[in-house]
C-alpha cells in the first residue's frame, strides 16, 4: 500500500512539479558532461603518454642523428672498436654484447619463473599462494642498486670461487644478477595469467584422463600463454634497461664479451659509465645518444619477436 | 578522521611558517645575496658542501647550490652558463690529454689534492715504482710475482677515461703511461667510492683514489718509487702524486662568486676545516 502510494506521487510529481521535472533533466544533464569530461580525460591521458612518448624519441633522436656528421653508420653499428678518445665510435660490441646477456638472462629465468608460478598456481595448497604472492609483490619492488651491491658482495666472491677467475665480473654474473631481478616480476604475472584460466579447462582435460602434467602443458600453459609472453616482455624490459645493478657486476670495460667472465660492458652500463665524462658538443656525447636510442629500437624489436612468437605459440 | 586531516594540515602550514620566519629572520646586516651554483668533479664536492655551510652562515642571504657528477661537466656547466662555478681536478683553461682547454675561464686553484696506489689487504706488495706501475697498467706484468708479492694474478681496476682522479694519476703515477684494457682481470668503476669498493672486495687487486678517501682495513695505500702517501710527503715534496682542485669561472670571479671562492682560499678555511677534510693548504704548497 505504501509502495504504490509513493508511486503515485511519483507520476503525479513528475507530470505537476516543475522543480522535480528540471532535477531530472539535470541529472541527466549531469550525466552527460560527466560523460563528456571522461572522455575527454581518458583522450588526454592517452595523448600525454604519446607526447612523452614523442618527445623521447623526437629529443634523443635529434642529438642522436649528429654522431652521423663525423661517423658512417656502417662504422657504427659495425665496427667492434669502440675507442672514443682516439675517434673510433664502433658500437657493434655493445649491441652485441646487450642481446646476449638479454638473451643469457632469458634463458635462465624463464624456465625458473614459470617453475615457480607453475608451482604456487597449480600445484601448491592456497596457503603457499597467500605467502608467497606478496612475497613476490615486495620483491619486485625492490630497487635494482640493492640487487646490484648483493651481486657485489656475495655473489661475485662466490663466482670467483667457483670459477677460480681473479675478478668474476661479466655477462654470467650480470645475467645471474639480472635472474634474480625478473624472476619476481614473471612468475608474478605469469601466476596471475595461469589462474584465470577457467577451472572447466582443467575439469575436461582430467575427464578425458589426462595427467596433472598433461593438463598443465597441453592445457593450461597454452590457454595461458598472452598472460605469460606479457610476462616475460615485462621481464625482459626489465632486464634489458637494467643500468645500476649491472653496471656492479659487468667490469664496464668496452670489448666483445669472448666468455662469460670477460670483463665487458653493454649499451645501459656504458651509457652511464661515460656520459658524465664527455664534452657535451663533441661526437662522443652524440654517439652515447645514439646508443640511448638505439636501445628503444632494440626493446621495440625483442617486444614484437615474443609477440610473434606468442601468437604462434597460443594458436 | 576529518580532526585528523586538519591536524595534519595545520602542522604542514606551521612547519612552513616556522620555517620561513627562521630562514627570514637569520640576520639581514650585510649586502651580499644572490645565488651561486657549484657543479662539476665529486673529489672536491665535500670541500665546496662545507664551505658553503660555512659562507651561508656568514652571508645568510646568499644560496648556494652545489652538485657533483664529474670533473669535465664543471667547466662545461660554467660554458654553458648553468654554473658559476665549475669544479675540476685539473686547470681546465689548457689542453690535457683527451680534454681541449676551456676558452675563456679562469682556473682558480682552492685545494691541494693528493692521489694513491691502493691495494686489497690480500697483497704483500708495499711500495712500486714507477716502470712497475706502467708494467701493471698497460698489461705487461700480470702477476704480483714480478714486482715482488705472491705468485696471484693482478686485477687492475681504473676509473673510465675523462675522470679527473685517472687524468692525474696517469700524469704523475705513470709518467704518462697508458692504461690499456685486457681480456680478464681488469675492470672499470664510475666513481671514487666505487673505486674504494671494488678494491676492498676484489682479492689481488690494485686501483688507485683521493688519499681522503682511504680508510678501514680492506684496502691499503701502496709507496711510490718508495715514498709513502701523506700529506706531510706531499707537502715537502717528496711525494708526486698529487695536483690542485680548481674553481673554474667565466672570465675573473665577480660578486657574491669573488666572495665565496675568497672564503674558499681564505687562510681561516684553508687551515681550518679544508686540512680537516684531509686536502692539503694551497699555500702549503712553495
Amino acid at each position: 500500500m505504501n509502495i504504490s502510494a509513493h508511486k503515485a506521487a511519483r507520476e503525479a510529481g513528475a507530470e505537476l512539479h516543475p522543480r522535480h521535472r528540471w532535477n531530472l533533466t539535470s541529472r541527466r544533464a549531469r550525466a552527460r558532461v560527466v560523460n563528456w569530461l571522461f572522455k575527454y580525460y581518458f583522450l588526454f591521458s592517452i595523448l600525454a603518454l604519446c607526447l612523452v612518448l614523442a618527445m623521447v624519441i623526437f629529443f634523443i633522436g635529434k642529438t642522436a642523428m649528429l654522431t652521423f656528421q663525423e661517423v658512417t653508420p656502417a662504422e657504427f653499428f659495425f665496427s667492434f672498436d669502440w675507442t672514443p678518445e682516439e675517434d673510433r665510435f664502433g658500437a657493434a660490441l655493445f649491441i652485441v654484447n646487450t642481446l646476449s646477456l638479454t638473451l643469457l638472462t632469458l634463458i635462465i629465468a624463464v624456465p625458473l619463473s614459470l617453475g615457480m608460478a607453475i608451482l604456487i598456481a597449480e600445484i601448491a595448497p592456497a596457503w603457499v599462494k597467500k605467502f608467497v604472492s606478496p612475497l613476490l609483490d615486495l620483491l619486485v619492488g625492490i630497487p635494482s642498486i640493492v640487487y646490484g651491491y648483493l651481486g657485489l658482495t656475495v655473489l661475485l666472491p662466490l663466482l670467483r670461487e667457483l670459477s677460480g677467475e681473479g675478478l668474476g665480473d661479466g655477462l654470467l654474473a650480470a645475467a645471474l644478477v639480472l635472474t634474480i631481478m625478473i624472476l619476481p616480476t614473471i612468475s608474478r604475472i605469469s601466476e596471475d595469467a595461469i589462474s584465470a584460466v577457467p577451472r572447466k579447462y582443467r575439469d575436461a582435460s582430467y575427464a578425458l584422463g589426462a595427467t596433472r602434467l598433461q593438463t598443465t602443458f597441453r592445457v593450461v600453459l597454452p590457454a595461458a600463454g598472452r598472460g605469460i609472453v606479457a610476462a616475460i616482455i615485462l621481464g625482459m624490459t626489465r632486464a634489458i634497461g637494467e643500468t645500476m645493478a649491472v653496471v656492479m657486476v659487468i667490469g664496464n670495460t668496452p670489448q666483445l664479451a669472448k666468455s662469460l667472465f670477460a670483463p665487458t660492458s653493454v649499451l645501459t652500463s656504458n651509457i652511464v659509465m661515460q656520459i658524465s665524462n664527455v664534452d657535451f658538443d663533441s661526437t662522443w656525447n652524440y654517439s652515447l645518444h645514439l646508443m640511448a636510442f638505439l636501445l628503444l629500437l632494440i626493446s621495440f624489436v625483442l617486444i614484437l619477436i615474443i609477440r610473434i612468437i606468442g601468437r604462434k605459440g597460443g594458436a | 578522521m576529518k580532526w585528523l586531516k586538519k591536524l595534519s594540515l595545520a602542522a604542514i602550514a606551521s612547519a612552513f611558517l616556522l620555517s620561513a620566519t627562521l630562514t627570514g629572520s637569520a640576520g639581514a646586516k650585510d649586502e651580499l645575496k644572490g645565488k651561486i651554483t657549484v657543479n662539476g668533479s665529486t673529489a672536491l664536492l665535500p670541500l665546496t658542501l662545507q664551505a658553503a655551510k660555512e659562507f651561508q652562515k656568514l652571508h645568510p642571504k646568499v644560496k648556494i647550490a652545489a652538485s657533483g657528477k664529474g670533473s669535465v661537466t664543471g667547466p662545461q656547466a660554467v660554458k654553458k652558463g648553468i654554473a658559476d662555478i665549475g669544479a675540476c681536478d685539473w686547470d681546465a683553461s689548457e689542453d690535457v690529454p683527451g680534454f681541449k682547454k676551456f676558452e675563456g675561464q679562469v682556473a682558480n686553484k682552492v685545494a691541494v689534492i693528493p692521489f694513491a696506489t691502493i691495494v686489497n689487504k690480500s697483497v704483500k706488495v708495499d711500495s712500486l715504482t714507477t716502470e712497475q706501475l706502467k708494467g701493471i697498467y698497460s698489461g705487461k706484468i700480470t702477476n704480483w710475482k714480478d714486482v715482488g708479492g705472491d705468485d696471484k694474478d693482478i686485477v687492475v681496476i681504473t676509473r673510465s677515461f675523462g675522470s679527473g682522479t685517472r687524468v692525474n694519476y696517469q700524469a704523475k703515477a705513470l709518467g704518462g703511461g697508458d692504461i690499456v684494457k685486457k681480456e680478464k682481470n681488469y675492470k672499470e668503476v664510475g666513481s671514487s667510492g666505487d673505486m674504494k669498493t671494488a678494491v676492498a672486495t676484489t682479492p689481488n687487486s690494485i686501483g688507485y683514489i683521493d688519499l681522503t678517501y682511504i680508510s678501514g682495513d680492506d684496502i691499503k695505500a701502496v709507496k711510490h718509487n718508495g715514498v709513502e702517501a701523506t700529506v706531510e710527503n706531499v707537502i715537502n715534496g717528496k711525494y708526486k702524486i698529487w695536483s690542485y682542485g680548481y674553481y673554474m669561472t667565466k672570465g675573473q670571479p665577480t660578486g657574491e662568486t669573488k666572495a665565496f671562492i675568497e672564503y674558499v682560499q681564505s687562510k681561516k678555511f684553508q687551515e681550518g676545516s679544508l686540512k680537516k677534510l684531509k686536502f692539503i693548504p694551497i699555500s702549503a704548497m712553495k
